[in-house]
């Protein structure tokens, strides 16, 4: 499955809140949705979702148009909320009855996940009486018990204790080992990449970066080097060259240009003791950081 | 539709499953038992000795002796509450029996057409020397009339003339049917409002919790409105049915124990075509505020906001009510303010319903009217539910009436 975002517009009164978004997210791949608070990432979601139309655009899944009444989609909102006061079980299958299942199904599927989830205990128990980590839980499976083909996340990972984290690394895998597309949007880079293959950032309502993670990274300016070395002092005194260094004691010098790379490796290899040198690959942070950053206030 | 039905049976559910809802309905219930029940209650405790023990003394003192018999007489039929006792004991002495409580009241005749009361404590209601007067006065005519050559008899009769007279109202009887008028106006005027806050809070605490977001993804919202106002109206009108309902069996159960008590009994003689109207005008009124107290709800993002979002139309409706109720204790229902509300959609349930329960309305007006009102729900409905999806999404400070209506013509 392949669900396809094409020159998606959206206003809101005078905002413009998108212009002309575009992008490609693959089944059996995660795809990460990044961008600084009211860039749009959440009016995306909404419109993959048809809680309101684009105002021009297309969403296209295989190469046709979406159609909602036949494509289940599962969604884990930023904003986290359920009834507080309602039993359990019986939001859960509520909310997995109005995605149109029937209520047997339901009652099974959403059995499956709370002791998937290890909540079963809590199955007839009211809501609020749990914990945030416990109700994050519970959230998710809004998402999932359905058995939606096109899962959204949002934040997945805020609030969980490290074992949670786990627990939820390893039901995002299975999801994507399904084949379902699943979209991620975090501000966590570290989780965007250790599951998505592309990106998207968005920046002010327009696509500021998209593509696949790896060739993001190769197409980035490969001008900054890590050294690690006894005599860093020296090194750094001699190549004249802005620099920083690192927690644990690496220099980090940026070059004049890519070009220099390959000559002042070899210099500083052949002159001083060095342990290691290398091309810094950019983070995904600095990478954000470039393509959503401070150039551009927010409205 | 599928999902309309799934909001109708949940929300539905949470009403049954709502301790205040359940806990408020069983409570009027049974105070509708226990007042219907209370004459044959008391009857069960009162047959037999009306022992007149605890009755209160009344002193009586009269100019001559020889009147002290048939004066006894007549004030003992017209005191029935009191022991009527003579005296002839000097004032000072009637008052010390006062002042110790041995004797409540006194009378104490100067002549017979003069007396001095003396009571211990005058309280507001107290009838006495209404009653004292009217018995002095007949014994004085009787006296008079014999005198002058009538046979006692003869001059009961003269006094005592019975007048019987029947009133027939051609059109509406406005004493008879004020009473049930009144009582099912207001109750109209309760259930809506109160569901009408209870759809506004159930609304805002969705969206205070949250449990918005998920929701408005897998659902229309306007499957979701209708959902939540429907479930709401059924739940007033099984609470509306119960409460009259048991009212009416436990009254037609003690029926004869209310038989002198004309006042329930004009309660209960409802036109049961009445309730044919009463319960079109009480769905219709439901939902058109219903709608309207949903989607301003809507628009607000804290719980503490909601009276404020909601004030228009609570105020809109209690002006409604006020009109109607003013019309009616003035006796006014037909007056042309009346006539304007009971075409206007949102005077209209219950200014119309008053006038056809205590006036002559015609059918084609009730037709007017009525059609006015249902094409009206269907409009607030749909605006109701554009209001509703922009409104749940938006969070923030809280828009005014002409955002609101901004937002309408985008939406």
């Amino acid at each position: 499955m392949i669900l396809e975002l094409k020159n998606i517009e959206k206003s809101f009164g005078e905002l413009k809140v998108l212009d002309k978004i575009s992008f490609r997210a693959e089944g059996g791949k995660a795809f990460g949705i990044l961008g600084r608070n009211g860039a749009g990432k959440t009016t995306t979601i909404r419109i993959i979702m048809d809680v309101f139309p684009a105002d021009s655009g297309e969403i296209l899944l295989d190469g046709k148009a979406i159609d909602h009444s036949r494509i289940g989609i599962g969604y884990l909102p930023e904003e986290r909320g359920l009834y507080p006061k309602k039993p359990i079980i019986d939001q859960l299958v509520y909310f997995a009855e109005l995605k149109g299942m029937k209520t047997k199904d339901a009652v099974k599927s959403v059995d499956f996940w709370l002791e998937r989830l290890e909540m079963s205990q809590y199955r007839n128990k009211r809501l609020d009486v749990l914990s945030k980590g416990n109700q994050q839980k519970i959230q998710l499976i809004t998402a999932l018990a359905h058995d939606p083909d096109i899962i959204i996340l949002d934040e997945p990972f805020s609030g969980l204790d490290p074992v949670n984290a786990m627990v939820l690394k390893e039901i995002v895998n299975e999801q994507i080992a399904k084949g379902k597309i699943v979209l991620f949007s975090s501000h966590q880079m570290n989780y965007i990449e250790e599951f998505c293959d592309s990106i998207a950032i968005l920046n002010n309502g327009k696509i500021a970066l998209s593509g696949d993670i790896v060739s993001i990274k190769r197409e980035y300016p490969r001008d900054r080097l890590v050294i690690r070395s006894q005599s860093n002092d020296k090194i750094k005194s001699e190549l004249d060259l802005p620099y920083t260094v690192t927690k644990n004691g690496d220099l980090i010098v940026k070059l004049n240009s890519p070009d220099d790379k390959r000559a002042v490796m070899s210099h500083i290899v052949e002159k001083y003791d060095v342990d290691e040198v290398k091309v810094l690959e950019p983070s995904l942070t600095d990478i954000f950081v470039d393509a959503a950053g401070d150039d551009q206030k927010e409205a | 539709m599928k999902q309309f039905g799934k909001i109708f049976k949940f929300e539905l559910k949470s009403y049954a499953k709502n301790k205040g809802f359940v806990g408020i309905t069983v409570f009027l219930v049974i105070a509708m038992a226990a007042v219907m029940f209370f004459p044959r209650i008391i009857a069960v405790f009162d047959n037999g000795d009306d022992g007149d023990k605890d009755r209160s003394v009344m002193l009586v003192k009269v100019v001559n002796a020889e009147e002290a018999d048939i004066t006894k007489q007549i004030f003992s039929g017209a005191f029935a509450d009191y022991d009527v006792q003579m005296t002839d004991e000097s004032v000072d002495e009637i008052k010390e029996k006062i002042l110790s409580e041995k004797a409540e009241c006194a009378f104490v005749l100067q002549t017979p057409t003069e007396y001095t009361y003396y009571v211990g404590n005058l309280t507001m209601y107290d009838m006495n020397t209404s009653i004292a007067d009217e018995v002095l006065r007949q014994i004085y005519q009787t006296g008079v009339m014999i005198n002058s050559g009538m046979t006692p008899d003869a001059a009961e009769k003269a006094l005592n003339v019975q007048i019987n007279g029947t009133t027939e109202s051609l059109g509406k009887d406005q004493i008879r049917n004020f009473f049930y008028t009144y009582i099912m106006i207001f109750a109209l005027y309760m259930v809506i409002l109160l569901y009408g806050q209870m759809i506004a809070m159930n609304v805002a605490t969705e969206k205070s919790s949250r449990a918005m977001e998920v929701l408005i993804t897998s659902v229309k919202p306007v499957s979701m409105m209708f959902g939540k106002v429907f479930a709401s109206c059924i739940a007033g009108l099984v609470q509306l049915v119960a409460i009259f309902g048991s009212a009416l069996l436990f009254f037609n159960v003690n029926k004869s124990y209310w038989a002198d008590n004309e006042i329930i009994d004009m309660i209960f003689n409802i036109p049961p075509e009445l309730f044919l109207y009463m319960l079109m005008f009480f769905l219709l009124g439901f939902l058109i505020y219903a709608f309207l107290f949903g989607a301003l709800a809507s628009t607000v993002s804290k719980l503490e906001d909601i009276n404020t979002a909601v004030q228009p139309v609570t105020f809109l409706f209690v002006f409604g009510f006020l009109v109607v109720i003013f019309s009616m204790t003035s006796g006014s229902v037909d007056s042309l303010l009346m006539k304007i509300c009971s075409y206007i959609p949102f005077t209209s349930p219950m200014a119309m319903f008053t006038r056809i329960a205590m006036s002559g309305v015609s059918v084609y007006e009730i037709v007017i009217s009525t059609a006015i009102l249902v094409l009206s729900v269907v409009c607030v409905g749909i605006i109701s539910a554009k209001i509703y999806r922009m409104g749940v999404l938006m969070y923030g400070n809280k828009p005014n009436i002409k955002e609101i209506f901004k937002m309408l013509r985008k939406a």
